[in-house]
């Protein structure tokens, strides 16, 4: 055993009044007492919501533009996705764009929020909203097709601003 | 723990007693262990005879999963899971290493961005140090004020970057984006807030008595038992060798900025001992601000993605970069063969170093010290099992 590392050497001896541990307790709750009279920092939740700035990578979405997502299913999402969360499958169209994503799912147990999909997509058609509430009680709910991810381009105008000022 | 028994005990008719040696297992879900940590201990009595750190429950492959990626940015936010209390500092390693493997020369402005984010993020990732290890010696107050000033960081980091815990900010070659035209003005209010209340911290715990008798003369790492394990960071620090990666293997732009190395000094107790790892995680706080205050005085304007390559495909061959993590010297090994992706990356991480000398320093402790030991280490495992 290590007994001469563990020998104590007590540099200060302690009077009664300091080894009773009673100033150190009263400044404690003096401290403590200041707070209670200081602005809280915490937000009652399900009342009040968080407003996420502009910056801010939420759930990913699909913009979609008079009635038809941007998406050209060109499949740079799916590939630059480091977690293989992203499913593409193109299909034709007779609109100008010529290619649409005939199926386009996200697996939202996968995707860790990086935004390298936002970042990579040449048409600004796949952006990260502003949504954090994200629970699911089955996996299979988590697959999140073409029904959940279509959003209008309405909703997502703060964050296609701030990647246009940023970029 | 001053004195260990070693006569055996006996009974009232003078009959030697056989003790036998427990094993005591703590962890995976003990609090203390600060995540899927299991120590097996080994206790005579009320003593720990050895400590047998059992460590892979939150094992992910990274090294092997760098392999199979894409490319070198998908590398990125991997590392931002391995230390996940201090990407910043993560990302900051790997960024280093696979630009120096490229030879590029990032932007002044992108490089005095790195030091801002990656100091804050070192008080970010002390703030947790200190006030989880409050919390294992059983003050429960510092924890939530700790809180309070690191949820300003990450509002800061949050801004910036879009995110609050795993960035995925610095890019090679350059950064995500520039910082917002409000961050520098909030950055400036945020040091003149916290100023005062690392003195307030200190107050409240460092020099507590209560705290004091709990972890001055306990855990006791000589500097020779430190070089000897390989830790670094405020481990090594503590034990009063004056070693900082910052200084002493200078990466980016830190030998532009006049601040202090911390050492333990012994100041309550023993050098080396867990309040001395304590304090130097303290006063390593104050430097930090100070760094951030000349950094946000001197930032120059410019282009953050000027540097940033189309394709990532460095030549063949390897390179090792380290940088001062809050928790010491985090390493990237890469190995290149000319590709896209990466042939080899070993991440050398403080954390599994640092733990490995646990065993040396609570042999002949108490089993109530051994929460105060293995928090004063200040492991994230994580980064330990990566």
């Amino acid at each position: 055993m290590n007994s001469e590392r563990s020998t104590i050497i007590r540099k200060k001896d302690l009077s009664l009044w300091e080894r009773m541990y009673i100033p150190e307790i009263v400044k404690g709750m003096k401290l403590t007492i200041r707070q209670m009279f200081a602005p809280t920092f915490t937000t009652q939740y399900p009342d009040e919501r968080f407003q996420p700035p502009a910056s801010f990578r939420g759930r990913p979405v699909l913009v979609e533009e008079n009635g038809v997502e941007r998406c050209v299913a060109c499949g740079l999402c799916s590939r630059v996705c480091p977690a293989l969360a992203i499913e593409v499958q193109a299909g034709e169209t007779e609109l100008g764009k010529e290619r649409y994503p005939e199926k386009f799912e996200i697996n939202m147990i996968r995707c860790i929020f990086c935004g390298f999909c936002e970042e990579v997509c040449p048409e600004e058609a796949i952006i990260m909203s502003q949504e954090y509430e994200l629970a699911f009680t089955k996996p299979q709910d988590a697959l999140f097709g073409k029904d959940k991810l279509v959003v209008p381009i309405e909703k997502v105008q703060t964050r296609l601003n701030f990647l246009r000022a940023n970029r | 723990m001053s004195e260990i028994v070693t006569t055996p005990p006996t009974s009232s008719t003078g009959r030697t007693l056989r003790t036998e040696e427990m094993i005591l297992n703590m962890g995976p879900q003990h609090p203390a262990t600060h995540g899927v940590l299991r120590l097996e201990l080994v206790v005579d009595g009320e003593i720990v005879v050895d400590v047998i750190p059992h460590i892979g429950y939150l094992h992910r492959c990274f090294e092997k999963h760098c392999e199979h990626m894409t490319n070198y940015q998908q590398v990125i936010p991997y590392t931002d899971r391995m230390d996940y209390v201090a990407s910043m500092t993560n990302e900051f390693g790997f960024v280093v290493a696979a630009e120096r493997l490229l030879k590029i020369q990032v932007p002044e402005r992108v490089e005095y961005i790195r030091v801002i984010m990656a100091e804050l993020q070192r008080i970010a990732s002390h703030l947790i140090a200190i006030g989880t290890y409050g919390i294992d010696i059983g003050a429960f107050t510092p924890f939530l004020y700790c809180f309070r000033d690191r949820e300003k960081i990450l509002d800061l980091f949050e801004m910036t970057c879009g995110a609050r815990l795993l960035y995925n900010y610095m890019w090679v070659g350059g950064l995500s984006h520039d910082i917002p035209p409000d961050f520098i003005p909030k950055a400036k209010e945020f040091c003149a807030y916290f100023k005062p209340n690392i003195k307030e911290l200190n107050d409240l715990l460092t020099y507590n008595e209560i705290f004091v008798k709990r972890t001055a003369n306990v855990g006791v790492l000589p500097a020779d038992v430190a070089i000897n394990y390989g830790c670094s960071g405020p481990m090594l620090r503590g034990s009063g060798v004056d070693w900082d990666l910052r200084r002493d293997d200078p990466y980016s732009i830190y030998n532009k900025f006049a601040w202090d190395v911390c050492v333990g000094k012994g100041e309550m107790g023993t050098v080396g001992d867990c309040w001395d790892r304590h304090i130097v995680r303290a006063r390593e706080m104050e430097q930090s601000i100070r760094i951030i205050e000349q950094a946000l005085e001197q930032i120059p304007e410019g282009n953050v993605q000027a540097a940033l390559p189309k394709r990532i495909r460095p030549n063949p061959g390897e390179v090792y970069a380290r940088i001062e993590s809050p928790r010491g010297e985090l390493g990237y090994y890469i190995v290149s063969d000319g590709s896209a992706t990466p042939y080899r990356i070993k991440a050398r991480s403080p954390a599994f170093s640092n733990l490995s000398v646990i065993n040396e320093i609570s042999k002949g402790a108490m089993i109530a010290d051994m929460v105060a030991i293995a928090g004063s280490i200040d492991i994230v495992l994580g980064e330990v099992d990566r």
